[in-house]
């Protein structure tokens, strides 16, 4: 596979032209801030973001996906919604969460819901360019990717390299008039790989996050637990904006018609009070204490026994999104490291 | 769905398959079995212990443990409590009616493996009985597979009490051990009262094995179980706060928690191990459950 | 099966929640195709004297109002509180927190005296009548109130959701109205307004009513934490959740 160098003004050309022959989602400022949204000018594109309110998930897993229609008088029929689409400027903390993604909904039972939008997406990977105020990829194996994505970006200086890494890939770089990389610009990407690792850990993890099942083996009792509670509005905060958080509610709803309607898909959440709550009001995890804990526990423990990696990729969201500053993994690891 | 779009060629685990309701009969109040056969005409293949989720369109949803055992042929039955809109609906429901049906999911009961040529203790409490009922109807079903089957059955009051017919069948019956107590006996009921732990003292004097025990007297006088613990496989599916103290008496009466099954029940959404609302801790109860082997998850904090 | 037959009441508010429904636009013919509108003073000018469901809006603040509640509640099969004032006494419960006859006074001025401007203390109407359902904000959420409708025509119980309006600003991705020196009452009003407010540059108003279990001790620990004290947060409780629980 081949990697092109563009200068800037190139680099532009080339987003025009993916923006003008199909459907295009980019990060671009919203408000003080970035979000992925629909990309129809290319200079809206902020490569140069820190990190998206929410994390690309939502292309993958929208907020409210209709999984079937349905009529009382008869017949459910499958919803698959797949349009082919460019995802464009994903950070490699993020891109990691999508190959997570990838496993969950693959594993035991494939989800062609999921999979027909993996399947649509063309993914061009963007190495990060500035640190957010919370990232801490860097200790936790997503500062960086080098392989599995379709396109990836990396700002060398003032130039751009552009790695197509698979068919995809290629197929998006065709008919680009940038000359290959030569060997000392690869040698500055390496550079840039080698700096952000090191600077994206604006937390500091003091542990291999491989050792982070272990440590959550023997600290369920930690009082650490019940002091982080104490503050959650069990707001969910960290769930939605978590990169590698899908838990999803099934819901039906009924058009006017009374006979036609839709069974659909959308966010949840496992810090909100009635996540494991039955019909007849029963709930499973009735204490803040107890949702607080799962939540670590399925992104350090339960997570990683299903797929083999930690379910943390450091991107950091939580920790800003959580009003009551109660979210931080790293704080709540490295306490455990501690002891009581 | 076309080809640039298909996931995997592969079926939607969420799309429901329509089924027909051949029969309803109700339990109690609260309490309705269905007979429900599938449209396809396929039998729903499922094992003692396993559940589908039955849904209306424009309802919803929810997962339902199988009361039937696979034994019985054509049709497979569902025993329903009235608790929410979905069973509500259901309630209303008659034969000739529609429902989806996705499943069967989750683990069974092991009848052909370490139950065979065991003794077996059923304990069921309310409406525990109706997942329970389906290996109940197995093992009875093949009778000479296993050693001596006690059935322990406790409800809050004799109206809660679920397929009369069975019950009656199950004490005359004398290659089982069937016994039962209401938390709270009213003016009709003369059998024994208090929780189901009262039927699980062992016996001192009395050889279970010959005698038919249809009901105690109100003073509670039981003849107790004569356990051979270490040959019993203990099935055990009743409301949450059950378990625990059901765990006591079978720790003291000496079966091994090798040999103990529990039925949990949790929120099984989507019943194919995704949307995360049936964990256990690490364990999800649409895959790694409803039945768990209790010595598997003794040390699983949310389990019990 | 004939169509269920609704009523739509109003009494003390600004008639604004049922502008929601009018609002509804094409949809309205979908509702009135499956319930009969029998009564509906904001939109037709029959009147009913049998219904299946009364949906009411508006507050309780004389005597007068309550018993003509109750003839309603004893005509209804289902009572639904529309609207933040129905639901929570809402706006209209500020006057609580005062004496009465300073308020007439302040409202009033010599007319406070006269007979038809009698005021009593501010009621939800779930404090007069027993409730079925509730449809709150500030106003209602049109969206919320189509669904619930459709809901109870299929005869399937509407739930409302029971975490709070974060949820919904975050799928929004707003940024959060603490970081812009603002307190937001977000994390502990119930969601399903789909969080208008802070999408448009402001905090949460609290218009919904709180969530079941909020948590205020965490409310109270996170003013420090951005500089603000108790009373801001008591004074932006006041507006739509005075004399509700959780006080502060």
């Amino acid at each position: 596979m081949s990697v092109k160098k563009l200068d800037k003004k190139a680099l532009n050309s080339w987003v025009e032209s993916l923006v003008a022959g199909q459907k295009v989602f980019g990060v671009q400022a919203k408000g003080e801030r970035f979000a992925f949204a629909e990309l129809t000018d290319a200079s809206a594109l902020r490569l140069d973001y820190d990190v998206t309110m929410l994390p690309p998930k939502k292309y993958f897993l929208p907020q409210r996906e209709d999984l079937l229609t349905f009529k009382r008088s008869g017949g459910h029929e499958s919803v698959i919604e797949c349009d082919p689409f460019v995802l464009l400027g994903v950070h490699p903390y993020d891109f990691v969460a999508i190959r997570q993604m990838d496993a969950i909904f693959e594993k035991d039972n494939d989800d062609i819901h999921y999979k027909a939008r993996r399947n649509a997406a063309t993914i061009v990977v963007c190495d990060v360019q500035n640190a957010s105020e919370n990232v801490f990829a860097g200790c936790m194996n997503g500062a960086v990717v080098e392989d599995g994505y379709d396109v990836l970006i990396t700002g060398i200086g003032k130039d751009y390299l552009l790695d197509a890494g698979t068919e995809k890939g290629e197929a998006l770089l065709h008919g680009v008039g940038a000359p290959d990389a030569r060997a000392e610009d690869m040698a500055e990407r390496s550079k840039v790989w080698e700096a952000n690792k090191a600077a994206l850990k604006k937390h500091e993890l003091k542990c291999a996050p491989a050792d982070l099942p272990k440590l959550l083996g023997s600290s369920e009792e930690h009082p650490v637990w019940a002091e982080k509670a104490e503050g959650c509005f069990s707001c969910g905060s960290c769930n939605l904006v978590c990169p590698t958080c899908y838990c999803f509610d099934v819901q039906d709803e009924i058009d006017w018609n009374m006979d036609s309607g839709r069974r659909y898909r959308c966010w949840d959440g496992c810090m909100l009070t009635n996540f494991a709550t039955v019909t007849g009001n029963h709930n499973f995890r009735p204490k803040v204490e107890d949702r607080y804990r799962h939540r670590y526990y399925r992104k350090g423990k339960y997570i990683p026994e299903k797929i083999g990696e930690i379910s943390c990729v450091g991107c950091g969201r939580c920790i800003t999104a959580c009003v009551a500053k109660i979210a931080n993994p790293v704080e709540i690891y490295n306490r455990l490291l501690e002891g009581k | 769905m076309t080809d640039k779009c298909q996931g995997n060629g592969g079926k939607d685990i969420y799309l429901p398959e329509m089924a027909t309701i051949k029969k309803v009969e109700p339990l109690t109040e609260m309490e309705m079995l269905f007979d429900i056969a599938l449209d396809s005409g396929e039998e729903l293949g499922h094992m003692p212990g396993q559940f589908a989720e039955i849904s209306l369109p424009g309802i919803g949803e929810a997962p339902i443990s199988i009361s039937s055992s696979p034994t019985t042929k054509g049709m497979f039955q569902m025993g329903i409590r009235k608790v929410g809109n979905l069973t509500n609906h259901l309630h209303n429901l008659k034969p000739g009616d529609k429902v989806g049906i996705r499943g069967p999911f989750g683990t069974s009961f092991p009848v052909d493996t370490a139950m065979k040529g065991k003794d077996i203790l059923f304990i069921a409490g309310g409406i525990g009985l109706v997942p329970l009922r389906s290996a109940i109807h197995y093992v009875l079903a093949n009778r000479d597979d296993y050693g001596h089957v006690y059935i322990l059955f406790g409800t809050k009051t004799p109206a809660d009490r679920l397929y009369l017919e069975e019950l009656e069948e199950w004490g005359s019956r004398n290659d089982i051990t069937f016994m039962e107590t209401v938390d709270k006996g009213d003016s009709d009921w003369k059998g024994s009262q208090g929780v189901i732990t009262t039927l699980m003292q062992p016996a001192t004097s009395v050889d279970p094995k010959s005698t038919v025990q249809v009901g105690m007297d109100v003073s509670g006088n039981m003849p107790g179980l004569d356990l051979v613990p270490k040959n019993t496989v203990a099935l055990i599916c009743g409301p949450p706060i059950m378990y625990k103290f059901v765990l006591i008496e079978l720790k003291k009466l000496g079966v091994p928690f090798e040999n103990v099954y529990i039925s949990l029940e949790r929120l099984m959404k989507c019943g194919v191990g995704k949307c995360g609302h049936c964990q256990i801790n690490g364990l999800y109860a649409c895959q790694d459950g409803a039945v768990m082997k209790y010595s598997d998850v003794i040390d699983v904090k949310e389990a019990i | 099966m004939s169509k269920p037959r609704v009523a739509i009441f109003d009494f003390a508010c600004c008639e604004g929640c049922q502008l929601q429904i009018v609002n509804l636009e094409e949809e309205i013919i979908d509702l009135v195709t499956l319930v009969d509108v029998v009564e509906w003073r904001e939109a037709m000018s029959e009147q009913s004297e049998e219904y299946d469901i009364a949906i009411i809006e508006g507050s309780i603040t004389r005597p007068q109002d309550e018993e003509r509640l109750k003839e309603i509640r004893e005509r209804a099969k289902i009572l639904i509180a529309l609207g933040a004032c129905a639901v929570t006494g809402g706006i209209n419960k500020l006057k609580n927190n005062f004496d009465l006859e300073d308020v007439k006074k302040c409202v009033y001025g010599k007319d406070a005296a006269m007979p038809h401007l009698d005021t009593a203390m501010t009621k939800a109407v779930g404090e007069v009548v027993k409730v079925d359902f509730v449809v709150p904000g500030c106003p209602i959420n049109r969206a919320e109130f189509a669904v619930i409708v459709r809901s109870l025509a299929l005869g399937k119980t509407p739930v409302l959701p029971t975490y709070p309006v974060c949820v919904e600003c975050k799928m929004r991705e707003n940024g959060c109205r603490f970081e812009y020196d603002e307190i937001c009452l977000g994390p502990i009003t119930r969601a399903g307004c789909d969080a208008p407010c802070p999408s448009a540059g402001h905090w949460c108003y609290g218009c919904r009513g709180y969530v079941d279990d909020p948590n205020v001790n965490a409310a109270k620990d996170i003013l420090e934490k951005y500089g603000k004290t108790i009373d801001d947060l008591k004074s932006k409780m006041l507006l739509f959740n005075s004399k509700q629980e959780p006080t502060l």
